[in-house]
């Protein structure tokens, strides 16, 4: 990777889109403090990453990282009481993220019982109950079905509409990041660098089944494709 | 018929045939009406009628140490010895496979006492331990300690990382981190081990109560006292019994590890 700089704003939903091998999930996991970066600086609101980093940053993981051995209802509780959040509080706000998830019935139910998707979910949720500031997310429908990954987008983008926090979501999906993104950081191939910031004119809220098929949706992807299609290209091209 | 009956039957089929044969074989003179030749000579192994006799004789108050007193003195060893080895295997486990200088450490002197012979430290034990419960419960413990320890340091390395990543994310500290996403993982590969750890705390016990005299007492005295007296048929009930005993405790352990690992798929469908 080699300089690599962008600004994200408050509130902004930022996707980073990219060959794969050019490093934007190293780049999130160094906005998250998991990878210190050899030279350079993530700065959150002007101070270094590693001292915003729990409290404020929630991030999602591609693989699933539900732990198998707790249920539905003790993996959402988890944020909670690591922070000391306990009885009737834990017990509401549990509840109300399972109501948003969709996932009532299934409170006691252990992960290895549930689908990919809904497991997706529950992390999304167990992120979520802790009302992170930030949210990272590292290609996490990237291991759904089309049918499931465009549920789960209607459903992030109605749960992100309603807190507002800033996103920064990583995928080689150009469509999802055009359905989610206020704008779209596209990296080139290795050494993965900045190729363009592109900004997406689409109205919110999306609905994401009937955007798929307006022009101003294939107006945006030809964009974006155009640039990042020499990358797609090239990296092919090497490997 | 289901498939389930029938596996039953020929179960039952085969112990009926094979305690007919032996009694019937061992019933047999090679010449006739002359005592004490046999083709098969009950002498050494028995007879099911005499075994069954002794069998109840032995349970009666009759005889000064019972066959109850004896078995409950090698399950109440068994049970300690299997307590004691899994708590401190598992604790041990996970020390050194959380701590890399340390497993290297302690690696040599690990594999060395692992790999003697246990039996040969009976007589050792014997005369620090004396012959009673304590050193059938230190025998016991130097054979389960190393399974239950060599699982959980595996469980305790494999521990995913990123679930470790995503527990700090949500605000975890070092101490919540190790309750709740490294001793979980790492009971799974313990538990996994308490199934064939029962078993051998019950070897450990027995071979020290082969030694260990009446004092030590258990199923394994009952085992050398019939050696002395050349008395095959309580040899069996000994062996019949520990069989047993090692069954049910085997299956125990079996419901509850099912019970802990609930979580886990392959539990889950046998459930079902």
């Amino acid at each position: 990777m080699d300089r690599v700089c962008f600004e994200v704003l408050e509130g902004e939903f930022v996707a980073i889109v990219g060959p794969s091998g050019c490093g934007k999930s190293t780049v999130l996991n160094m906005i998250g403090g998991l990878v210190t970066p050899s030279a350079g600086a993530v700065l959150v609101d002007g101070t270094p990453v590693k001292d915003a980093a729990p409290p404020r940053v929630g991030y999602v993981f591609q693989k699933d990282t539900v732990f198998p051995w707790r249920t539905v209802a003790r993996n959402i509780a988890l944020g909670l009481e690591y922070r000391g959040v306990g009885g009737a509080e834990r017990t509401r706000r549990v509840r109300e993220a399972v109501t948003l998830a969709g996932l009532e019935g299934f409170e006691d139910a252990f992960p290895a019982t549930l689908s990919g998707g809904m497991r997706q979910r529950v992390a999304l949720m167990r992120t979520l109950v802790v009302d992170p500031e930030i949210l990272l997310m590292d290609e996490p429908f990237g291991a759904l079905d089309t049918h499931t990954k465009l549920t789960l987008h209607a459903e992030l983008l109605s749960l992100w509409e309603a807190r507002r926090q800033t996103v920064i979501f990583v995928t080689h999906d150009l469509s999802e990041a055009i359905t989610l993104a206020d704008r779209i950081v596209v990296m080139t191939r290795r050494p993965g660098r900045v190729k363009m910031v592109h900004e997406v004119k689409l109205t919110r809220p999306r609905d994401v089944i009937a955007l798929r098929e307006s022009d101003e949706y294939a107006r945006e992807y030809g964009r974006i494709w155009h640039v990042l299609g020499e990358e797609f290209a090239a990296s092919g091209a090497r490997s | 018929m289901t498939e389930r009956t029938r596996v039953t039957l020929w179960r039952v089929a085969i112990l009926v045939a094979l305690l007919g044969a032996w009694e019937w074989l061992t019933g047999i003179k090679a010449i006739s009406r002359t005592p004490g030749l046999y083709w098969i000579d009950p002498f050494f192994i028995s007879r099911p009628s005499a075994i069954a006799r002794r069998f109840v004789y032995l349970m009666s108050g009759e005889v000064r140490l019972s066959l109850w007193q004896m078995a409950l003195s090698t399950v109440e060893s068994t049970l300690w010895g299997f307590a004691v080895g899994v708590s401190t295997g598992f604790v041990a486990g996970l020390v050194l496979g959380r701590h890399d200088r340390l497993a290297r450490v302690f690696e040599p002197y690990i594999v060395a006492f692992n790999s003697l012979p246990r039996i040969a430290l009976v007589p050792l034990v014997t005369m620090i331990f004396g012959f009673g419960l304590l050193a059938k419960v230190v025998l016991a413990w130097t054979i389960v300690f190393f399974i239950v320890f060599f699982n959980t340091f595996q469980g305790a390395r494999a521990v995913d990382a990123d679930l470790v990543h995503s527990a700090r994310f949500l605000g975890a500290g070092e101490r919540q981190i190790l309750w709740t996403v490294i001793v979980p993982s790492a009971l799974a590969w313990t538990f996994a081990a308490l199934t064939p750890s029962i078993s051998f705390a019950l070897i450990g016990v027995v071979v020290g109560e082969l030694l260990g005299g009446e004092s030590g007492g258990g199923l394994g005295y009952l085992i050398t006292q019939s050696l002395g007296t050349l008395n095959a048929a309580d040899m069996m009930v000994a062996l019949v019994s520990l069989g047993l005993i090692g069954i049910v405790m085997a299956l125990g352990i079996k419901q509850i590890e099912r019970r802990l690992l609930r979580w886990r798929p392959e539990y889950r469908t046998e459930r079902a």
